[in-house]
């Protein structure tokens, strides 16, 4: 066959030129098993891959009436009338007639496919169908079983069942691995690998003292006992769980989430068991009295990007975040891709349209709006868990005193008495404030010019007379004793205009701390205050040559009730105006008081304005006349007469009504100050749910019930059809995903690469595992010791294969250089928050505080508004102040979705818009400047330079060491020492001759050549290849 | 030549530099290149790009897309609408509308009234086309453009709207246009990004709609083909400058010595990861001064100067921007784009909008003159336009002065010109009310895949598996360059 393709046209040629490049991947499969051909491991991607787009699961997209995800129509007969596949008769079969033939009319894939089979892709296929074209389900939709681990004769790998797993592999490869790395880079790659951090060089001399057998463990065990371990473990899962402190989309605008956060550091730390670490993310508010913690789990829920954006269609925003639960949710737990089954079914995997949309049932019925209003704590969210106590605390007293009201209202036993006993006047009483003088204290800016007789006076001695020409203003401010406010009042003074001198503006102004209380007469010319906010017109200027008293009730100039006024300014615009008394009417706020009810009942139904607004249903009776009223009506109105009118009980309520002020003030300022995060909470009802043509909200067709995608096991009867049920269902022990995707992801944290590379696709498309029967083994074992985080963490650090020295042979390198076989230990460049958490510990900067508001670190101007929205407030950017808030670890740098800060995103941290299960591992020359001159890692490295003078001994030689010991470089590395010796020195001469480069550096110090060198040394050994690596 | 022939000759080619770049370094490469700007330039087919592309021979080695952010009027600037004068206040015909979805801000209007524009058409070039008295340079320019009238999208906000015409789709998590030629075409210089991006000022309200670093990111590709943003202040690119009192002799020296030391780590551990950060440090050393040298515009001519406008000397306007452009595509830059904010006018288009439109009007114009002038413009692709179009019947109130324009994403006008464009055309045609098309439409999908197409791209072709489905720039459905706008 080979040479006749060979001898076909120039086109095979080409592909073969390809192959050497493509190669990689497919010899990886081959060399997994032995010479027998299996279904899932070598044929299932390559039919998946180049066929099932046309001729797989999709029934709207099956071209020829043959599809090869299923025996039976592989080897029926097709609309062609001809057999695809004849089992053990490849030459037999049209499935590789057509691929290896040139016709272009028959040829397959079709040219337009973009898609071919390369000549050792056609020869595994000929295999297979040779050997018997037997079809096997798909790997991971079959539930996992263990098997005994295989015996293997490397030594040191027979302890753990990973290694003989892994062993075996390698003895069948016939690779050789690698000696165990030393002391000094297993403890800093554990370190990194289980909290993050770099060892500190008391760890590292610990560790290099002992000598015990159980020295490596004993480290293992003390970092999982860290708090800084559930930092890290959370930073990963936060990445999964698309956490951020934005809301995405539009403004963008500041969400508060972090409690959510805070609760996935805690849990992780306290080694909650991954089923109830999964059920309290998934449905903590469903479970039986959730806790306050239950609900914030549910949380996870809510981190998907929202918008508020003017204009959006309810429906259409709401459809987009249940769709981001329904993806996020097949993402994290199942390894499945289910974005691509809202428009159809799937390509590739046997997931419907339907399944999508039973799946986006449980996800629809959130009680609350799904456009985000654009505040922080988008319904339904919570307050901290102080706050939810003390509001409960709070509520329980406020119902108390209320009960204790109506108590005590019951427990009177009133006799009206009579008429004759109350006046309902109250007298009014005209307070006189300036009268030829302003009041005792008031310092007086301008100049009254105080007049007597024959000038115009209304009263006293004297009045103010003023003439200006535009603006002119007299104030006092400080009164000794000020005027108080009360309901009601009505403020007053006297004035004069000038008939042949009019002025074209007057006004009054008060100060109670500010002057923002105006009324003026006339036109609109004084230049203060802002009309009709804090400036008021009262209407026409008075009649000239005659005194006239201008009246200004409290509530035309927004003066409140209470206010205590210490100035007035009397101010005009042009003219010749006479000033004099002013002061206010004041009733002191106070009511007509009654002892009898059907005296007061007769007032006040003639002045209805005197009834507390709040109570509608004692106005309405009131206005009803006396005899329409029944006797229900009549005790409602003794009621509320002996709660808030009777003088002879007012003493009694006003007591109850303060304490009852005072309760509920307090609560809300519990309120006001408390932290909220976003929590997930079921509608009272549950939404219908309808399977949405093409994904379009609008196009609503057949209704879905809440179900679970029907190639799974389904759902038992205990299982409630809710997302409690859909946890449930996800950690049955039938389920075949769930365990497995979960250990490969823990996996692919440990060593770089999960055993299914593509850790969020578990589906036909995604990469076979490189160790099934490891997989499963490990699977179900997670799933058997109590869904134990930590103990499968401890169980990968523990292994042969993880210890083994990272160096690279150049023969590894061509034959396994993605190491997934593990012939070496991992390798690979440092996280972005590690790499900053490195630069952070080792410099001594670094702030280890748990949990908390986010924090925002310095970064360079106008990053945030050069995208933001102009209204949005997170458009500015201002970085904290103060070591407490800069140098905390990177897992809680303020994550602003749409502008990443750079010290995350350059180095290929993912900005949180959707569910991120792996990173990318770029190398680039921005990671390069950021690393050199970046503020902060510049920062980093002159407090680096500063630890190694004050602790890193007397001479070079001994700095050096210390550097070497502090940032675990090589001890033994004899070209690190020269360069790191000789770049000090070259830099100290060039500090010393450029002394002002010095200060510029690091700023004032008694020797700030010698702290620049050390800093250009440190500057070095933060970008150096072993320090950005774990290695 | 035939285009299968030249696509051998390219792989022969960029094999020879991969093997270059990975065996000896990229350092090594500058050196064997010597060191002008000049001979940092790498063959046209790309270092770092898919074997497989280019599909066939491009036309355009590369491309400037000018960014209206916002959704500028058409029919105040392109699409000339005289009918609508005798309909001024008259409603929106039913017939027009169809029923058509609006956005929440109008859909709660009582009335539809019509607003004519309020600008003055005339007609230019050798079709007389009318364009706008708006854009006087514009109107010099269309025998050198093609304008599509007939552009459409689904989506009717902005974020959705302007992330489905970046990446193809309305949710983020895509890679952009500019990340799929990165990935697909590979660099073209050794010294600068591939990809760059800049977001210059705007005159409009400057309320203005966002960006998100997702228009330009690189999805769920590798984070080394996203945009590298020049920025309007402070270093032209994040943390380019060496820290004060560090000067470059010294950073030199310093670097030596990472070199070295990092030589040393790779001959102990034999990672090739070890190697590539030593190429990416050298790279990075490049850069701190062909940047630099980059957006020196003191060295061009007071002429080029000129024709760019008085704009050209502020920092972060639009000319400056474009004239960068043209340093960048001409340092063979693959893709630069500029977003220009400021074109959401649902108010005040009388005020708004010719304060937008003189923003942008004479530096793109100058653009076009200037790569034409140096020959560029044949093998440099330039395109302009938004995220939709907007609404013929006011939002808000309307008088003879002014009024607003709520979005519509059933037609826009776009216009492309140079590398692989047919000149002085227009395309596609919309109905009197500007709103629905009646001729030629062209999907946002289908412009990109002619935006594609002329980078020697078949846009079918062009895919990722990502989460079970193969992802293109254009999307699952059927999508087609527009090849009456194709030479």
């Amino acid at each position: 066959m080979r040479s006749r393709l060979l001898r076909g046209n120039w086109r095979w040629m080409a592909f073969s030129v390809c192959l050497v490049t493509l190669a990689g991947s497919a010899q990886m499969a081959n060399a997994e098993g032995t010479d027998e051909i299996d279904f899932n491991r070598d044929i299932r991607p390559l039919l998946s891959d180049r066929c099932y787009a046309c001729h797989g699961p999709d029934e709207n997209h099956r071209a020829g009436g043959i599809r090869f995800d299923q025996a039976e129509s592989a080897y029926g007969e097709a609309d062609s009338g001809e057999i695809a596949i004849v089992p053990g008769k490849p030459d037999e079969s049209e499935l590789i007639a057509r691929i290896i033939s040139h016709d272009e009319s028959i040829q397959m894939p079709p040219s337009d496919s973009n898609k071919k089979l390369s000549l050792e892709e056609i020869e595994i296929l000929r295999r297979w169908i040779a050997q018997g074209a037997k079809y096997q389900s798909h790997w991971s939709f079959e539930v996992p079983h263990k098997s005994d681990p295989p015996q293997t004769t490397v030594a040191g790998w027979g302890q753990t069942e990973i290694d003989r797993f892994l062993a075996a592999r390698l003895e069948k490869e016939k690779l050789i691995p690698s000696a165990e790395a030393d002391k000094r880079t297993l403890i800093r790659r554990v370190t990194f690998t289980l909290t993050g951090m770099p060892a500190t060089i008391e760890e590292v001399d610990a560790f290099l003292a002992d000598e015990s057998p159980d020295a490596y463990e004993k480290v293992v065990d003390r970092l999982l006992a860290s708090p800084k371990y559930g930092e890290h473990m959370a930073r990963h899962w936060l990445d999964a769980a698309r956490f951020a402190d934005t809301h995405g989309l539009h403004l963008d605008n500041f969400r508060e989430m972090w409690m959510y956060r805070d609760w996935v550091i805690q849990a992780l730390n306290e080694n909650k068991p991954y089923d109830v670490f999964l059920t309290e993310q998934l449905a903590g508010d469903l479970l039986p009295n959730p806790s306050w913690e239950q609900k914030v789990a549910s949380g996870f829920n809510r981190c998907n990007v929202t918008t508020n954006e003017g204009g959006s269609i309810t429906e259409e925003v709401k459809m987009r975040n249940v769709n981001d639960r329904v993806v996020t949710t097949g993402t994290v737990f199942m390894g499945l891709t289910m974005d691509c089954t809202r428009c159809h079914d799937h390509k590739y995997d046997p997931l419907k349209q339907k399944d999508f949309y039973a799946m986006y049932a449980f996800f629809n019925s959130i009680d609350g709006s799904p456009m985000d209003g654009n505040v922080k704590d988008h319904a339904p969210s919570i307050y901290s868990k102080e706050a939810v106590e003390q509001i409960a605390s709070f509520d329980q007293q406020i119902k108390a005193k209320k009960e204790e009201t109506q108590a005590t209202l019951a427990k009177i036993d009133y006799q009206d008495p009579g008429p004759g006993v109350d006046n309902p006047e109250v007298k009014a009483e005209e307070i006189v404030w300036i009268d030829d003088a302003p009041p005792e204290g008031g310092a007086v800016s301008g100049n009254y010019n105080w007049v007597a007789a024959p000038e115009p006076v209304f009263s006293g001695e004297k009045s103010a007379k003023r003439t200006s020409t535009g603006n002119d203003q007299v104030f006092f401010t400080g009164a000794k004793a000020p005027l108080t406010i009360f309901k009601g009042d009505v403020m007053f003074g006297y004035v004069y205009l000038d008939p042949k001198n009019p002025p074209r503006e007057i006004m009054f102004q008060w100060n109670d701390g500010d002057w923002d209380q105006r009324a003026y007469w006339g036109e609109d010319l004084i230049p203060y205050g802002k009309n009709g906010s804090t400036k008021h017109r009262l209407g026409d200027l008075p009649e000239a040559g005659k005194w006239v008293r201008l009246e200004i009730p409290i509530d035309k100039v927004k003066l409140k009730e209470g206010a205590k006024i210490n100035g007035w300014a009397f101010t005009q615009f042009d003219g010749t105006v006479y000033w004099d008394k002013a002061g206010v009417v004041t009733k002191y706020g106070k009511s007509p008081q009654f002892k009898s009810m059907v005296a007061w009942s007769e007032y006040a139904a003639k002045n209805l304005d005197t009834v507390i607004p709040e109570n509608k249903q004692v106005t309405e009776i009131l206005k009803k006349p006396a005899d329409q009223r029944n006797e229900e009506d009549g005790k409602k109105l003794q009621r509320y007469f002996l709660e808030f009118v009777c003088a002879d009980t007012q003493e009694t309520f006003d007591k109850l009504r303060a304490d009852l002020k005072s309760l509920t003030d307090q609560r809300s300022s519990v309120v006001k100050d408390s932290p909220t995060t976003l929590i997930y909470k079921e509608a009272a009802k549950p939404v219908k749910a309808f399977i949405l043509e093409r994904g379009e909200y609008d196009q609503i067709g057949e209704e879905v019930t809440r179900e679970v995608p029907s190639f799974l096991p389904p759902m038992t009867e205990e299982m409630p059809r809710d997302r409690l049920g859909l946890a449930m269902w996800l950690l049955a022990p039938n389920h075949p995903l769930t365990a497995r995707v979960a250990v490969n992801r823990y996996w692919q944290h440990v060593f770089g690469t999960g055993l299914v590379k593509t850790s969020e696709d578990f589906g036909s498309q995604g990469s076979v595992p490189s160790h099934p029967q490891l997989l499963d083994n490990l699977a179900v074992e997670f799933r058997e010791n109590g869904w134990d985080i930590k103990r499968l963490m401890k169980r990968m650090v523990m292994t042969a294969a993880y210890r083994q020295s990272s160096d690279i042979s150049p023969e590894m390198a061509k034959r396994d250089p993605e190491n997934r076989l593990l012939a070496r230990g991992p390798r690979f460049r440092l996280d972005a928050e590690s790499l900053r958490d490195q630069a952070l510990a080792v410099s001594g900067l670094l702030v280890d505080t748990v949990g908390g508001p986010s924090v925002k670190p310095p970064q360079p101007d106008g990053l945030w508004k050069a995208v933001g929205y102009s209204g949005s407030n997170t458009v500015q950017f201002k970085a904290d102040e103060g070591h407490e808030k800069i140098h905390r670890r990177t897992l809680y740098t303020f994550i602003k979705r749409t502008a990443l800060a750079p010290q995350l995103s350059t180095f290929d941290a993912p900005n949180r818009e959707s569910c991120t299960v792996r990173r990318e591992r770029t190398n680039t020359p921005l990671q390069a400047l950021l690393l050199l001159n970046d503020p902060q890692y510049v920062e980093a490295a002159v407090a680096l330079a500063g630890r190694t003078m004050d602790t890193g001994g007397a001479d070079p030689v001994s700095k050096i060491d210390y550097l070497i010991s502090l940032c675990l470089l090589d001890p033994e590395n004899q070209v690190l020492r020269k360069e790191l010796e000789s770049l000090y020195f070259d830099s100290l001469t060039y500090f010393q001759d450029n002394p002002e480069a010095a200060s510029k550096l690091v700023g004032k110090d008694e020797n700030p050549a010698e702290l620049a060198a050390w800093a250009i040394v440190c500057n070095t050994i933060l970008n150096l290849d072993e320090v950005v690596t774990l290695r | 030549m035939d285009p299968r022939q030249e696509y051998f000759r390219a792989i022969t080619r960029r094999h020879f530099f991969q093997q270059g770049a990975l065996g000896l370094g990229a350092a090594a490469l500058a050196s064997m290149t010597g060191d002008s700007a000049e001979a940092a330039k790498l063959p046209s087919s790309g270092i770092g790009g898919l074997p497989t592309l280019p599909h066939f021979a491009p036309k355009a080695k590369r491309a400037i897309y000018l960014f209206m952010a916002g959704a500028p009027c058409q029919m105040d600037l392109f699409d000339y609408k005289p009918q609508m004068n005798e309909w001024y206040d008259k409603d929106l015909p039913e017939s027009v509308r169809q029923g058509q979805r609006l956005t929440t801000m109008t859909s709660g209007q009582s009335r539809f009234p019509i607003a004519p524009s309020k600008f003055k058409f005339s007609p230019h070039g050798e079709n007389g086309t009318m364009v706008s008295e708006l854009l006087p340079y514009h109107a010099k320019m269309v025998d050198d453009i093609a304008i599509v009238k007939s552009v459409h999208t689904e989506a009717i906000n902005h974020d959705p709207a302007i992330t489905y015409i970046c990446t193809g789709n309305q949710l983020p998590g895509r890679p952009s246009l500019g990340s799929w030629l990165s990935y697909g075409l590979g660099s073209m210089n050794a010294n600068l990004p591939t990809f760059v991006v800049m977001t210059p000022n705007w005159s409009g309200r400057q309320q203005a709609q966002a960006l998100y670093n997702r228009l330009w990111g690189a999805g769920f590709l590798p984070s080394k083909h996203s945009a590298v943003t020049l920025r309007k202040s402070g270093d032209p690119i994040l943390f380019l400058s060496n820290p004060e009192g560090i000067d470059g002799s010294l950073r030199r020296r310093m670097l030596d010595s990472v070199s070295r030391i990092n030589e040393e780590t790779y001959r102990l551990s034999g990672d090739p990861e070890t190697q590539s950060r030593i190429a990416q440090y050298e790279m990075a050393f490049r850069m701190q001064s062909s940047v630099p040298e980059l957006v020196d515009l003191r060295q061009e001519s007071q002429a080029t100067l000129d024709m760019y406008g008085p704009d050209v000397s502020k920092p972060g306007t639009f000319a400056a921007s474009c004239l960068l452009a043209r340093r960048m595509v001409e340092r063979d830059v693959r893709f630069v784009q500029i977003f220009h904010r400021g074109w959401d006018q649902h108010g005040n288009v009388a005020g708004d909008l010719p304060a937008q439109a003189k923003d942008v009007d004479q530096g793109a114009w100058a653009l076009i003159q200037d790569l034409k002038m140096r020959g560029m413009l044949d093998d440099t692709l330039v395109v302009w336009g938004g995220e939709f179009g907007r609404t013929i019947y006011s939002q808000g109130g309307l008088s003879k002065q002014n009024y607003g324009r709520d979005h519509h994403p059933r037609c826009f006008t776009v216009w492309m010109a140079g590398g692989g464009i047919k000149p002085g055309l227009v395309h596609g045609e919309t109905d009197d009310f500007s709103y629905n098309i009646v001729k030629d439409p062209v999907h946002i999908s289908d412009m990109n895949a002619t935006i594609l197409h002329c980078l020697g791209i078949d846009h079918r072709k062009l895919s990722i598996p990502f989460q079970g489905l193969d992802v293109r720039l254009t999307g699952v459905e059927e999508r087609h360059p527009v090849k009456e706008l194709l030479i």
